[in-house]
């Protein structure tokens, strides 16, 4: 994946989840939509962050067979 | 004890037969949604297998022909356990998770290995046998209480036979849940890691949603 | 619920550190740092990634989402209070999170890692007993009405000592190195998890830090009531050493052996419940 869009998903799904975060807090946002916004970005966030903190993309290889 | 996946959070009625959403139920009925879509948008996976006697190994193909069977198969057993999560009908829970038996044969069945199609065939088998005391344990739902809405029953206010329950669990027993599970085990053997995930997650939803409407009837 | 999701990843990676390091010194060995599990989770993290060429990619990527997602929505469950029966869920669904993990790679390793989490489906029962054995009592089953339920008759740890003993064994049954994880025993490399590497495998990480804290928790939420935030964190760190001392004590099973015990213990506590019911 090209980092750009690592920190792009990253971004968006921690604004997000802020965003939902400060609506629940004012009492805009229910609570079970804030849930849910943090269920789904939090995963996305996770591996944004790692995709676009990852050293580089290596070659696709077979899987591990020995030792 | 009407609530024990949660309180209720939408209702859709199809005249007399209701569906209903909890977070239990709607828990289910998002996994089910994401694998089916899982399904959808993923190639199989190619097993590599050792060749014995030497460094070579090999990877099993797909053919396109049976990936399509397959996929049809995978996507139809994603809807039924759907199906299955939300509805609020006690024959139609019957009738899709017997849905989900024969879709989860049909995943398999199209596997060209006699392992594989040696366990789908048991697996049939059992669960062709399983619809039996499922169907029943409706009809004594029906006959003795005159209505297959769950929301009707849970109130409590007509006794359920517990044999009606128990031919109940043992229907989606043979369905797929443990002990008879174990003999799925060898259905995993199959390649084609999205669509075998179906057979395993519809027996997982299917035992979870029996569990529920069990402890609500 | 940002901060608390944040503090039982990192905490959960702590106890996962912990239960390592009493393992090693009851081995007499001097063992990891028990931060440990935290520094694997950053290391992995920013290692080099890829799929391996086999793999199902959709399903590869997606079952970590999954993973993750999941026990994101068990913490939001057990927080405010909601069903334990979503716990169930979640817990169970588990199983389809290792088996993903294990086929989508197309590695044989993997793969035998997953058709064994397939066959251990009987360790799931013991948990269906104890939910059954808390609604007997309760009459219900939200986390709140329980907590309040103990609150007025006392802990269940006391009232239904057996139902306990059956969400213990469910909670060794998810320990690493236990007697039961034979779905990542060395014989096979990993298990499940051999060819998710680099940021995959610190996904995988993050929820098994989150699995460890939302078990422990609900543990004690159910049993034991609510307690305040300290004495939660102690018990949990309790409860996990006691666990240390089975796993480190016991030697993991072969897989038919551990399918057996499984399935004994879900057949006892399985008898249990229905004397409970037939007695109410």
């Amino acid at each position: 994946m090209n980092k750009q869009y690592a920190l792009a998903l990253m971004l968006v799904s921690a604004v997000s989840a802020a965003g939902a975060l400060a609506l629940n807090y004012w009492g805009i946002l229910p609570f079970w939509a804030y849930a849910a916004v943090l269920i789904a970005g939090f995963p996305l966030f996770l591996l944004g962050l790692g995709l676009y903190w990852m050293a580089r993309e290596g070659e696709a290889d077979m899987p591990f067979l020995g030792y | 004890m009407n609530e024990i996946g949660g309180a209720p959070l939408f209702f859709l009625e199809f005249g007399d037969i209701v569906i209903y959403f909890t977070p239990f139920t709607l828990t289910l009925f998002i996994l089910a949604l994401v694998f089916t879509v899982f399904v959808l948008v993923s190639r199989p996976e190619r097993q590599i297998d050792i060749a014995f006697g030497g460094d070579a190994y090999y990877a099993k193909e797909i053919s396109l022909s049976e990936l399509r069977f397959r996929r049809f198969m995978s996507i139809a057993c994603g809807l039924a356990c759907m199906g299955a999560m939300v509805t609020g009908d006690v024959f139609d829970f019957t009738l899709f998770v017997s849905l989900v038996g024969i879709c989860n044969v049909g995943i398999v069945a199209a596997v060209k290995s006699r392992h594989v199609q040696n366990a789908a065939y048991q697996y049939g088998l059992v669960a062709l046998a399983g619809t039996v005391p499922m169907f029943s344990a409706a009809a004594m739902i029906a006959a003795t209480t005159g209505t297959l809405s769950m929301l009707e029953l849970a109130k409590g206010m007509i006794l359920i036979p517990v044999a009606a329950k128990a031919l109940l669990v043992l229907g989606v027993m043979g369905e797929g849940m443990a002990p008879f599970y174990a003999a799925k085990a060898e259905m995993f053997r199959a390649p084609g890691a999205p669509y075998v995930i179906m057979c395993s997650l519809s027996s997982l939803l299917i035992f979870l949603r029996v569990a529920e409407v069990i402890l609500l009837l | 619920m940002i901060a608390e999701l944040l503090f039982a990843v990192f905490f959960g990676l702590l106890l996962l550190g912990i239960h390592r390091k009493v393992i090693a010194r009851i081995q007499r060995r001097p063992g990891p740092p028990v931060w440990q599990e935290i520094l694997h989770m950053l290391k992995f993290s920013f290692k080099t990634t890829w799929v391996p060429a086999t793999a199902s990619t959709a399903l590869f990527c997606g079952v970590v989402l999954v993973a993750i997602g999941i026990w994101t929505a068990a913490l939001v469950v057990v927080l405010s209070g909601g069903s334990l029966l979503v716990i169930f869920a979640i817990y169970m669904l588990h199983k389809i999170v290792e088996h993903g993990f294990g086929l989508s790679s197309g590695s044989p390793y993997g793969k035998f890692g997953g058709v064994r989490s397939v066959i251990s489906a009987a360790s799931e029962i013991p948990l269906f007993v104890s939910v059954a054995a808390i609604a007997i009592f309760t009459q219900s089953l939200m986390i709140t009405d329980i907590i309040a339920y103990q609150e007025i008759n006392g802990p269940l740890l006391i009232t239904v000592p057996l139902a306990a003993l059956a969400m213990y064994v469910v909670l060794l049954s998810k320990m690493p190195f236990g007697p039961f994880s034979i779905v990542e025993s060395k014989e096979l490399v990993s298990g499940y998890k051999t060819e998710h590497f680099g940021v995959w495998r610190a996904g995988l990480e993050v929820c098994n830090g989150l699995k460890t804290y939302v078990l422990l928790l609900t543990f004690i939420l159910v049993f034991i009531g609510n307690l305040p935030f300290w004495l939660v964190i102690l018990a949990m760190v309790i409860i996990l050493i006691t666990l240390s001392f089975v796993c480190a004590l016991s030697p993991m099973l072969s897989p038919y052996d551990s399918v057996t015990v499984q399935t004994l213990i879900a057949g006892l506590m399985v008898a249990y419940v229905a004397l409970l019911g037939v007695m109410s």
